[in-house]
């Protein structure tokens, strides 16, 4: 019974942990609070679902196909929306929050557009649900696929981070963009580098979501959300914590749901953020750095 | 020092500010290559905001930037950067969350400096010890003054051929100050060009070739350091005495 939940919490922890990867790059690097993260998710499961049904295509392949869409989409978001904006500091003062406004427009039209091409009749497809069975667990082949390929992204993105050139100017960029700048960093590619990553991997998430669960056009705001918490409880911009509490996430819904009963799903993800922004609004692992 | 030798920097008629506000009004400026040129001045005087529109971070509203010939003016920042002008910034803008050794290495991002990147991370922690006994710490956790060596090691890292140090001992300790202008007084032996900013007028003007008094954004007096020194005006009004 305890080991089946750790399982579950340790496969909704990595999802969240993957989403939240996304959402938490773009806005570290861009200051652009992307509300239409979800609606990746969303695009990317509907790339799956399409791909399995008309070309056969199994999702193992779509995550290079939802990567390379989503990653495009997120490279003409820069080039058409956001480049001019950032390069100019008074207007890019102002951007962080005219982002969240451009980007509920974005999902708006997003999940309009899904749903006048593909109705909103929810659709699922079955791939990898044979059940393995051990070490007291039981796991259908798509959760060990989602879990092993979420966790793969996260630790690849945290290594990338840590030991590449442009993962260190990555960061350098998250913590100051006029110091990355005078380093001889250029800003504006690693921005749009950034994005198309971000974007990518909701889109890869997605996928993922769509081998598991039942999909509509309507799906991404509650990734959105659950997004938004995990950040929050990590620290905006800090991707490492980010990482950490996407699993805690995992684990407070499983085991709270287990505990009480999945009608307080809502209350415990919404009680968490709220919580969490009265008692330590810098995120659960931030701490104030002092720069001298 | 101006003269028969070319400028390595030349600035003409620069003016620049923040939004409405001027700051600098028709500065004109040069450094001669190997030399360190002292910009000196009260608070406020656009010190800072003429280093930063010569690295970049401020555009230009009036007047040219040429380096070694080119004009730079409308460059961006981390394409003068790969030229060889490196601003070690006021406040030294260190990336506190990354290690020293991280710090050094980005440093040398630049296309330009990306050879031989771990032969010269030996000869910067050669000539900062403490960034060696520290290279795994994160920036953030050391004290003022190693943040300042460790700027102008990142700096270093770059491969500049004009460095910008922009008030370099600002908040240290005396002592830091003292080994501060060693450093420079190092660098200058070792062939670099530097422009450096400077709220301690007479130290920077009594190392400097040539210097420049700013006033209110425009240039008000210059000469060779020491002169201005010597000179009573100078003495009695920017220098305390």
């Amino acid at each position: 019974m305890s080991a089946q939940l750790l399982f579950a919490a340790l496969v909704a922890g990595s999802l969240y942990a993957l989403v939240a990867l996304g959402l938490n790059l773009v806005y570290g690097t861009l200051r652009l609070l992307n509300i239409a993260h979800g609606d990746l998710v969303m695009i990317g499961a509907y790339v799956s679902f399409w791909m399995l049904s008309l070309f056969g295509l199994p999702p193992v392949l779509s995550i290079f196909v939802a990567a390379a869409l989503c990653g495009g989409f997120g490279w003409v978001i820069y080039v058409g929306m956001f480049r001019k904006l950032l390069a100019t500091p008074a207007l890019a003062q102002r951007l962080e929050a005219n982002s969240l406004i451009l980007f509920y427009g974005v999902s708006v039209i997003l999940q309009n557009c899904v749903a006048l091409a593909f109705t909103s009749t929810a659709r699922g497809y079955q791939y990898l649900n044979e059940v393995h069975k051990f070490a007291g667990i039981a796991a259908s082949g798509n959760r060990l696929m989602l879990f092993g390929v979420a966790l793969a992204l996260c630790l690849g993105m945290l290594l990338f981070l840590r030991f590449h050139l442009f993962g260190w100017s990555l960061r350098a960029v998250i913590e100051r963009r006029d110091a990355a700048a005078v380093v001889g960093v250029d800003v504006d590619r690693v921005q749009m580098v950034t994005i198309c990553i971000g974007f990518a991997i909701a889109g890869v998430a997605g996928v993922l979501v769509s081998m598991t669960e039942q999909i509509t056009p309507f799906m991404g705001f509650p990734f959105t959300i659950a997004a938004f918490v995990v950040i929050v409880l990590g620290g905006l911009g800090n991707i490492f914590a980010g990482i950490v509490a996407g699993f805690a996430l995992g684990f407070i819904e499983t085991f709270g749901v287990a505990l009480t009963s999945a009608t307080y799903r809502s209350i415990l993800i919404y009680g968490l953020f709220v919580g969490v922004l009265l008692l330590r609004p810098q995120g659960l692992f931030g701490k104030a750095i002092k720069i001298r | 020092m101006s003269g028969p030798i070319e400028p390595l920097l030349a600035v003409k008629g620069l003016s620049s500010g923040y939004g409405p506000v001027t700051i600098l009004r028709e500065i004109d400026i040069e450094a001669a290559p190997g030399s360190v040129t002292a910009l000196v001045g009260a608070n406020g005087a656009g010190k800072t905001t003429l280093m930063k529109t010569i690295a970049g971070l401020i555009p230009a509203w009036t007047g040219e930037i040429r380096f070694d010939g080119q004009d730079i003016t409308r460059a961006a920042t981390h394409h003068r950067v790969d030229q060889g002008i490196v601003l070690v910034p006021e406040g030294r803008m260190v990336f506190a969350l990354l290690s020293v050794e991280q710090n050094l290495r980005l440093g040398a991002i630049a296309p330009r400096a990306r050879k031989n990147v771990s032969e010269r991370l030996e000869d910067t922690f050669r000539r900062f010890p403490r960034l060696h006994e520290r290279k795994g710490q994160l920036a953030g956790s050391m004290s003022g003054g190693e943040q300042q060596m460790l700027a102008i090691g990142r700096g270093l890292m770059a491969k500049p051929r004009i460095i910008l140090l922009d008030e370099p001992t600002l908040g240290l300790a005396p002592i830091m100050v003292k080994q501060v202008f060693a450093v420079i007084e190092d660098l200058r032996k070792d062939g670099y060009t530097i422009l450096l900013s400077e709220q301690n007028s007479r130290l920077a003007l009594e190392i400097a070739d040539y210097g420049y008094i700013l006033e209110n954004g425009r240039v008000q007096l210059s000469g060779p350091g020491p002169e201005l020194v010597d000179m009573p005006d100078v003495r009695r009004l920017y220098l305390g005495r």
